[in-house]
């Protein structure tokens, strides 16, 4: 066992958090405005996609990153757009939102780069790997914690970041309560509908960051449908961690360690079959602790007396 | 009354042909960008999906597990449940399917039946699973069906590429052996790929549609995807109900990849039901026709004949055939805008109507 | 004057809710605003506070014109509105419900501690006592009230339009609730009060204005009017008279004996109820809402579990039955909530008239269209239901039009027992007296009733006899033609039974 749990298998478990992480942090951003957003899994999948494309057209990694964010937020309007304003079924919209990335990126990859599949570049510069001074020289802990590209830094700080947002400023408390009873918030004179398309933006900038650090930092390439259900996974970090930051992080961090961990079951002669499947199983048994709403209550919610 | 009726059929209509149209634009515009000729594509398109006897049978018989996993979708949807696993039920089933038509003894037509039987059962199980998971454990059967899919599609994975691999040929592929010849669903047509499964969903659309519309127990599904606590108290049994629409619904899927793997495959080969995207499509034309059973029908032939058109415009033009995909996925994006229109038209009828509140 | 509407008219399509409407506040008044379901009340206060745009007419307050396009607008003019249902939000505290909008704090940051500090120097100054940081969701109703009241104060309102205001409180909380109004008022608060319980308008009003189908048919001085005189103007004639005859009682239909639903915080829901309801009659149980009559009508309908006890209906043990074994056995039910339980808002008229009559209405299987159609059309054409045709989809309906669908359903199940929960909630009079008449009617034919209700006019109305809940007890049981209202009223707080 001494060669499974190592310190390069926490590092790059703190690697394959980070994806999960900033989705899961944007699915919570939109719960607690009251959007469910079943699109994270796309809406990554487009941040992937663009980072490429951006790293492609700029040839700088900073511009592709931001290349990516801008494009994925564009996206997440369309999902703001018609559940907020034209109060489409979010989930419907969300899952539709999943084909049209998956759609899109695949033309686009034929388009654009001339390929199908994958898209690879060797000439092409991934994140950057920051180690950081003093900590890298820590004995085990700097060997996980050091050596990351920015986005993994800036995921955790996001966390901290979130969490002083909700619950401590004004802004925050306000969303939180949109979330909360979007009637009485409206009855206040709360913008309701700007809160919730500020989460939206919110959820597709953290989308973008995710898919940017898939195809620029973990590895530099796209290949088509990369995010492979981390998008739903994110999403169920977002249900376990209770939309809050903390929270989410923690489960986020479960299920990026079992990716990492599956990874690297690989290299012990195991069928890949079976280490592929451990996050999703892992997901499935840790959705046994989280109690979702009974259908008694959300059917009350939907069928509200006050129309 | 009839006319009301009618104004109601034509209303249903006339969003899918305006998120149709809409689609067809957004193509277009891709053709233009990616430098294409726009009419000269949309002529390929058509060729490739109708342009002859053979294309037009192509088209049907890629529409055949499109069609089959719609209905599943459907029903659950009609009851109110987000099944997203016929991906992996249908896996589960074409699995099935193939072990029960290689290892049953027996004359051909049993082991036809028998397999088509057992793609049912286990693409009706899995489904079950999710429901039982979400009855018993308040799971969200949305995230656990998805994450199904995965585990199924790879343990199907594994078993075709060691205890059930095929190690008599050269080639070295993940898949079983092929089914014995009298064991495959017939032709319809010779030298045409169409295929017997292709009856089979089209009696399971009407059928289902008959059953949705006119039987008390279709009623009670619709009511219960209606609002689950008027069905409670009227007295329709919500776990019972639940449990028998999964089965039904993930036995479509799993009838799918049966008929696919005894129509089109003769053996069950990784990836072969998961890579052309069936079961997805199957959920987009349900999501495009609004869960209708024979809308299915006719939403699941829009996006066979957009696939396979694609694949002309592919052998044809410079333009990728992911431009399907492409149009495909506006398609589904317009029509969840439904819910505004038909918003827009309940504040209409409520000024008319007169209630205020 | 402080406040005048002036012409006030909103048209919703060729519906006028409001015509012609003029309404004045002076400071420190109470001005009260009756009317029926329907008369126009709400609209007019929606107008006010800037969450409906009149079609014509004009709002000044303290003489200076002023149009609301939200209600941020209204409350930035001084205007303050607690609504029927609270606006509030549960899971947090009183403090942070009391100060959202206006949050104290720097740079954006939440200043949690100067809210609570806020809160209690405002609830001292008005005498309003409330703990700042208890959670919103475990409060009482009363206390809930007193939140909203003084959110609309933090706010900095001088006008301020409570809605129903008394409807879920106990007695002893309307009276509580009356003296605050007082002295806010003398403190020179105004104050529209919009009421349909004429008793307590009398008692605290200064003017009474009375609408009638959008139009204003009287303005009074609370002093020199009295009840009769009001309920004329509201309704616009006399009510006639409803005959009931003596009961000839049957076998018991149903028999409940020590039922008991558990709650969540360690108090029963229901505290070992006890009744028996006769073919031949109607039992009203009275009680302030939410003191455990819907659950008991959930636990007899099978909705819902009960701990212990047992439901017996027409002879067989129905405790914990699947509901719809208990529907085959006798029950029909118009259930409280029309819109959670009671119908589903996309389906057809008929898809909503059918429910329960399916399995009857059959034949291998298969529904007997035509016939079904036939039934439902008969009910609309009786009770008048407006709808486009039957297969309008009942969203479309209003809610009075859908409440007697509901019930014509209900009543048609032909069943030995009915329970009748809030059976006439937001209907018009002449439907009202329809439903109650059908009632009434079943009762003759032998028919056994549960009615529930929180009008305790309807209860006193219909019932033979009448059993009063408080905190999940069944605390009295009298004869109708001995109880009075304020006996009643004295039980539903929680008294004891002279």
């Amino acid at each position: 066992m001494d060669q499974l749990f190592d310190v390069s298998l926490f590092n790059s478990a703190l690697r394959m958090v980070t994806p999960i992480l900033l989705a899961a942090l944007g699915g919570a951003i939109c719960s607690r405005a009251g959007l469910f957003n079943v699109g994270l899994e796309g809406l990554v999948l487009f941040g992937a996609f663009f980072a490429i494309v951006g790293n492609f057209l700029t040839g700088s990694v900073w511009l592709a990153v931001l290349f990516a964010v801008v494009c994925v937020m564009l996206f997440s309007l369309i999902f703001g757009y018609l559940s907020i304003h034209l109060k489409a079924n979010a989930i419907i919209v969300g899952i539709s939102l999943n084909f049209l990335a998956l759609g899109l990126t695949s033309f686009c990859l034929r388009a654009i780069f001339h390929v199908k599949g994958a898209y690879y570049d060797k000439d092409m510069k991934g994140l950057p790997q920051l180690d950081i001074p003093l900590i890298k020289d820590i004995p085990w802990g700097g060997g996980v914690i050091s050596g990351h590209s920015p986005l993994v830094y800036l995921a955790i700080i996001l966390v901290f970041v979130f969490q002083y947002f909700l619950f401590r400023t004004v802004r925050g408390f306000r969303l939180l309560a949109v979330g909360e009873n979007p009637v009485a918030a409206k009855s206040l004179g709360i913008k309701v509908t700007r809160i919730q398309y500020g989460a939206v933006l919110i959820s597709g900038l953290l989308c973008g960051l995710a898919g940017a650090q898939l195809s620029l930092g973990q590895v530099t390439m796209f290949t088509e449908n990369m995010t492979s259900g981390r998008g739903f996974i994110a999403l169920v970090a977002t249900m376990l961690g209770q939309s809050n930051p903390l929270g989410v992080a923690a489960s986020s961090m479960l299920f990026g360690f079992m990716d990492a961990v599956s990874i690297r079951l690989q290299g012990f002669s195991m069928p890949t079959n079976f280490t592929n499947m451990l996050p999703y199983v892992v997901t499935l048994v840790m959705m046994f602790f989280f109690k979702n709403k009974s259908y008694v209550q959300e059917a009350r919610k939907a069928n509200e007396s006050s129309r | 009354m009839n006319i009301s009726k009618l104004k109601n059929g034509i209303g249903a209509l006339v969003q899918p042909v305006v998120a149709i149209l809409l689609g067809l634009l957004i193509g277009a515009i891709a053709i233009a960008i990616v430098g294409g000729d726009i009419s000269q594509t949309y002529a390929e398109m058509w060729k490739g999906a109708f342009g002859s006897f053979y294309f037009f049978t192509n088209t049907l018989s890629r529409a055949t597990p499109i069609i089959l996993v719609g209905l599943g979708t459907t029903l659950a949807f009609r009851a109110g449940f987000f099944n997203l696993g016929a991906e992996g039920q249908m896996i589960l089933g074409g699995l099935c399917a193939a072990i029960t038509a290689l290892y049953l003894p027996g004359p051909g037509w049993v082991k036809m039946i028998a397999a088509l039987i057992s793609g049912i059962v286990a693409g009706g199980i899995w489904s079950a699973f999710a429901g039982w998971m979400d009855a018993k454990f308040r799971m969200n059967l949305l995230i656990t069906t998805l994450l199904l899919n995965y585990i199924a599609s790879l343990f199907a994975g594994y078993l075709v590429a060691y205890p059930l691999k095929d190690n008599t040929g050269s080639a070295a592929m993940a898949q079983t052996k092929m089914i014995d010849h009298s064991a495959w669903l017939p032709k319809l047509f010779h030298g045409m790929s169409l295929h017997a499964g292709f009856l089979i969903a089209v009696v399971g659309a009407v059928l289902l549609f008959l059953y949705m519309r006119f039987t008390v127990s279709g009623y009670e599904v619709r009511m219960l995807g209606s609002n689950p606590l008027f069905a409670a108290y009227g007295g329709v049994q919500r776990g019972k109900l639940m449990l028998y629409s999964m089965i039904a619904s993930g036995g479509f899927a799993g009838l799918a990849g049966a008929v696919e793997v005894l129509g089109t495959q003769y053996r069950y080969l990784d990836g072969s039901l998961s890579t052309p995207g069936y079961a997805w499509s199957g959920i987009m034309a349900t999501l495009l026709a609004g869960s209708h059973p024979l809308g299915t029908v006719a939403s699941s032939l829009l996006l066979a004949a957009l696939q396979t058109g694609g694949m002309g415009v592919e052998r044809n033009t410079e333009v990728p055939l992911e431009i399907a995909s492409v149009i495909q996925a506006t398609l589904i994006l317009f029509v969840s805008a439904k819910i505004s229109y038909s918003f827009i038209k309940r504040k209409k009828a409520r000024a008319q109507d007169g209630s205020v509140v | 004057m402080l406040l005048n509407m002036e012409n006030i008219s909103k048209s919703y399509g060729p519906v006028k809710a409001n015509s012609d409407i003029n309404f004045t506040l002076g400071k420190g008044e109470i001005h009260a605003l009756v009317g029926e379901n329907g008369a126009g009340k709400t609209t007019l206060m929606r107008i006010l506070y800037g969450m409906e745009k009149p079609t014509s007419g004009s709002i000044l307050v303290n003489g200076k014109p002023q149009s609301f396009s939200t209600p941020a607008d209204a409350i930035k003019s001084g205007i303050g509105m607690v609504h029927q249902h609270f606006m509030l939000f549960p899971s947090f505290t009183v403090a942070e419900n009391i100060v959202i909008g206006q949050e104290p704090g720097k740079w954006n940051g939440f200043d949690r501690k100067a809210a609570v500090a806020a809160v209690e120097e405002l609830s001292r100054q008005y005498g309003m006592p409330v703990d700042p940081n208890q959670k919103v969701e475990s409060c009482s109703l009363g206390v809930q009230q007193r939140v909203e009241i003084l959110k609309v104060l933090y706010q900095g309102a001088d006008i301020i339009i409570l809605d129903e205001p008394t409807g879920v409180l106990t007695p002893l909380e309307v009276k509580e609730l009356l003296v605050a109004i007082k002295r806010l008022a003398s403190q020179g608060k105004s104050f529209i009060l919009i009421s349909h319980k004429l008793q307590e308008i009398m008692e605290v009003a200064d003017r009474i204005t009375v609408l009638r189908d959008g139009r204003v048919t009287g303005v009074v001085d609370a002093k020199h009017t009295d009840i009769e005189q009001i309920s004329r103007l509201m309704v616009g004639r006399d009510l006639a008279q409803m005959q009931r005859s003596t009961p000839k009682l049957g076998a018991p239909v149903l028999e409940v004996k020590g039922l008991t639903m558990p709650g969540d915080r360690g108090k029963p829901l229901v505290d070992g109820a006890t009744f028996k309801v006769h073919a031949g009659e109607i039992v009203g149980v009275a009680g302030i809402s939410g003191n455990g009559q819907s659950e008991l009508i959930g636990a007899i309908a099978g909705l819902q579990a009960a701990s212990s006890g047992q439901v017996t209906l027409t002879g067989q043990d129905v405790t914990g039955a699947p509901v719809r074994k208990i529907r085959e056995l006798g029950l029909a039910h118009i259930p409280e909530d029309r819109y959670q339980w009671g119908a589903a808002k996309d389906a057809t008229v008929v898809e909503n008239g059918v429910m329960g009559h399916a399995r009857r209405q059959q034949r291998f299987g298969l529904m007997r269209g035509r016939s079904i159609r036939k039934m439902v059309e008969g009910w609309v054409k009786r009770f008048e239901v407006k709808t486009g045709s039957l297969d309008t989809k009942v969203q479309f309906l209003s809610g009075g039009n859908l409440q007697k669908l509901i019930a014509a359903r209900e009543l048609a199940q032909g069943t030995p027992f009915l329970i009748a929960a809030e059976p006439t909630r937001g209907v018009d009079v002449g439907a009202m007296e329809m439903i109650h008449g059908e009632l009434l009617k079943r009762r003759d034919e032998q028919g056994a009733i549960l009615l529930v209700s929180s009008e305790l006019t309807e209860i006193l109305k219909l019932s033979d006899r009448i059993l009063v809940m408080n905190e999940g007890r069944i605390v009295g049981e009298l004869p109708s033609d001995e109880a009075t209202e304020e006996q009643i009223s004295l039980l539903m707080a929680g008294g004891k039974r002279q």
